[in-house]
């Protein structure tokens, strides 16, 4: 799984490339560790190809930390596969999840 | 121009109890799912796409829609937390609401409208803002005028809020009695306020008074009478010399003989009295009402490889078994409760006995390392009473008299996918593990899982 990220506003846009499962996990979640904990983010999931229930692990644990550092997390861009996975869950209702990156960044 | 629809789980919650395994949007209303009327309002707003978004489980809704192509109308979804207002909501589908004007509908709400009259050109040329509001929610509309901004006086269309069954019934009256001609009712009218659907039984000695309306394949037996201002559904029965008055029959109900039934809602085996909301079970001896899938050739397969792994484990764990129960038995440390659960299947509880391992001592630790608390939940798998891995058993409560629908694909089982996980911390976790493998597991997955569990549970 490829990450890159950006900053808008105040948010650091993380996006996510590739397959969000058990092996990657890991790696998001070291990933977002070496950032500031309360540093707010806002997660592209566009081109994520596959989700699974650690990868869906890895992104409840980040925003329940950033939400314990008083940070903000949001999801953006769910394509129809990531959104499958959601709504089979119900993970929806945990988190704040946007259509659009520059909308999440700036609510 | 677009419409966004905006509803949430707790405005429509009602009516899951009433209209069981029916979604609350597609509940009929004069036989057509409730979410179809708003659709038709938005095509005639001039939409080209619309986006239906809640904060509930939308899969039903989804299946039914589809992409809105039957509609010639492009339809999405999208989720929304139950805390968020429609502002939020909003910038949540920025995307969808960016190009073009958009058309707010928030609430459980139905419009009143007449497909005769001209909205598109109306919601083009009217101001952005709140249109019209009832206690339940309302329209507003975003974006500015592309033609000559019109004052808004009277709408053409007012709202009605859905939130109890009294209403429900009231609307499905008042569009019975006035307002046949200002929908898109389904069936076939050869005259006026009587629509009849497809393979439906008439004898000539069966009354029908109009205004009615009749589903398909329904079968109405000799000396009963249809009175007016009734609605049948389809895959009905009404059993002869009964008498259907200013009633609403669902879809799949059966009347029995020699019955009036007046001013009520019948639902499948429920009769309801839309005024007090009371309900009492009828008998439904043609089991019209909605069978649940059958699972046991697909389960067949699954059933057999958890009976080897629970054999496997019996096998592997009877003699610490034997050793340490004794043992932590004379301590005071193997505790054990006798709980009523649910099967997953309707109105069928099973009795576990549930093993609780106390204290820090070796020989505790040993025994729960082994877990050999789950030893005699194992011989359940044996008999197909439990699985070797699925959910955890939900008991049975006086305030849960049924299983929520929540948990769909519900499967009790000894060990549950969420303690095979690592990362669920709180109930609401377990839940999200355990949804996924509702929907992803296989019978190899369940051994790898069960594996996982054995070794991740919190020992």
């Amino acid at each position: 799984m490829n990450i890159s990220e950006k900053t808008i506003n105040n948010y650091t846009i993380v996006s996510l490339q590739g397959i969000l499962n058990a092996s990657s996990a890991p790696k998001l979640k070291t990933y977002i560790a070496g950032m500031p904990d309360e540093q707010s983010l806002v997660i592209d999931l566009e081109n994520v190809e596959f989700l699974d229930s650690s990868g869906l692990g890895a992104l409840v644990g980040i925003a329940r930390k950033k939400k314990t550092s008083s940070a903000i997390m949001k999801l953006a861009r769910m394509n129809e596969r990531v959104k499958k996975v959601f709504e089979i869950t119900q993970a929806y209702t945990l988190f704040d999840i946007y259509d659009d990156v520059s909308a999440a960044a700036e609510a | 121009m677009k419409t966004l629809l905006v509803i949430k789980k707790q405005e429509y919650e009602w009516l899951i109890d009433l209209f069981p395994g029916v979604h609350p949007l597609l509940v009929p209303i004069c036989n057509k799912p409730f979410i179809e009327f708003l659709v038709d309002f938005a095509i005639l707003a001039g939409s080209n796409a619309l986006r239906i978004v809640s904060d509930g489980v939308l899969e039903d809704v989804e299946h039914y829609c589809e992409n809105g192509s039957r509609w010639g109308v492009e339809i999405s979804y999208g989720s929304m937390r139950p805390a968020d207002d429609t502002h939020t909501v909003i910038e949540k589908n920025r995307r969808f609401c960016l190009e073009e004007r958009v058309i707010i509908i928030s609430g459980f709400l139905f419009i009143r409208y007449n497909k005769k009259s001209e909205y598109a050109s109306l919601f083009a040329s009217l101001p952005s803002g709140e249109l019209l509001s009832c206690p339940n929610g309302s329209i507003s509309l975003t974006g500015t005028s592309t033609t000559k901004t019109g004052t808004p006086g009277t709408l053409p269309f007012s709202l009605a809020a859905l939130d109890s069954i009294g209403k429900y019934y009231e609307l499905s009256m008042e569009i019975l009695s006035t307002g046949l001609t200002h929908y898109v009712i389904p069936g076939y009218s050869s005259e006026e306020n009587c629509y009849i659907g497809r393979n439906v039984v008439i004898p000539k000695s069966a009354e029908i008074i109009k205004p009615v309306i009749i589903g398909n394949n329904v079968q109405i037996m000799t000396n009963s009478i249809i009175d007016k201002n009734s609605v049948i559904g389809s895959n009905v029965i009404i059993d002869r010399e009964s008498v259907i008055s200013g009633s609403i029959v669902i879809d799949n109900t059966y009347i029995g003989e020699h019955l009036e039934v007046k001013n009520k809602i019948a639902a499948g085996n429920l009769l309801i009295d839309p005024q007090s909301g009371t309900s009492i079970v009828m008998e439904d001896p043609h089991l019209l009402t909605t069978m649940t899938q059958s699972r046991v050739a697909g389960a067949l397969l699954r059933r057999i490889v958890h009976a080897v792994g629970a054999t496997f484990l019996i096998v592997l764990q009877l003699l610490p078994w034997l050793l340490l129960r004794p043992i932590l038995g004379m301590q005071g440390k193997w505790k054990r409760k006798r709980e009523q659960h649910y099967t997953g299947l309707p109105g069928k509880n099973v009795t576990l006995t549930n093993t609780t391992i106390e204290g820090t001592g070796a020989a505790s630790a040993f025994a729960k390392a082994l877990s050999l608390d789950r030893f005699t939940l194992l011989f359940n798998v044996l008999i197909g009473k439990l699985a070797l891995i699925g959910n955890l058993p939900l008991p049975v409560t006086p305030a849960i008299r049924r299983l929520p629908n929540s948990h769909e694909g519900y499967r009790p089982a000894v060990f549950s996918y969420a303690e095979a996980e690592e990362w669920p911390e709180i109930g609401i976790d377990a839940e999200i593990v355990e949804h996924y493998y509702a929907v992803h597991s296989d019978p190899l997955k369940d051994i790898a899982m069960t594996q996982k569990a054995l070794f991740h549970r919190t020992h």
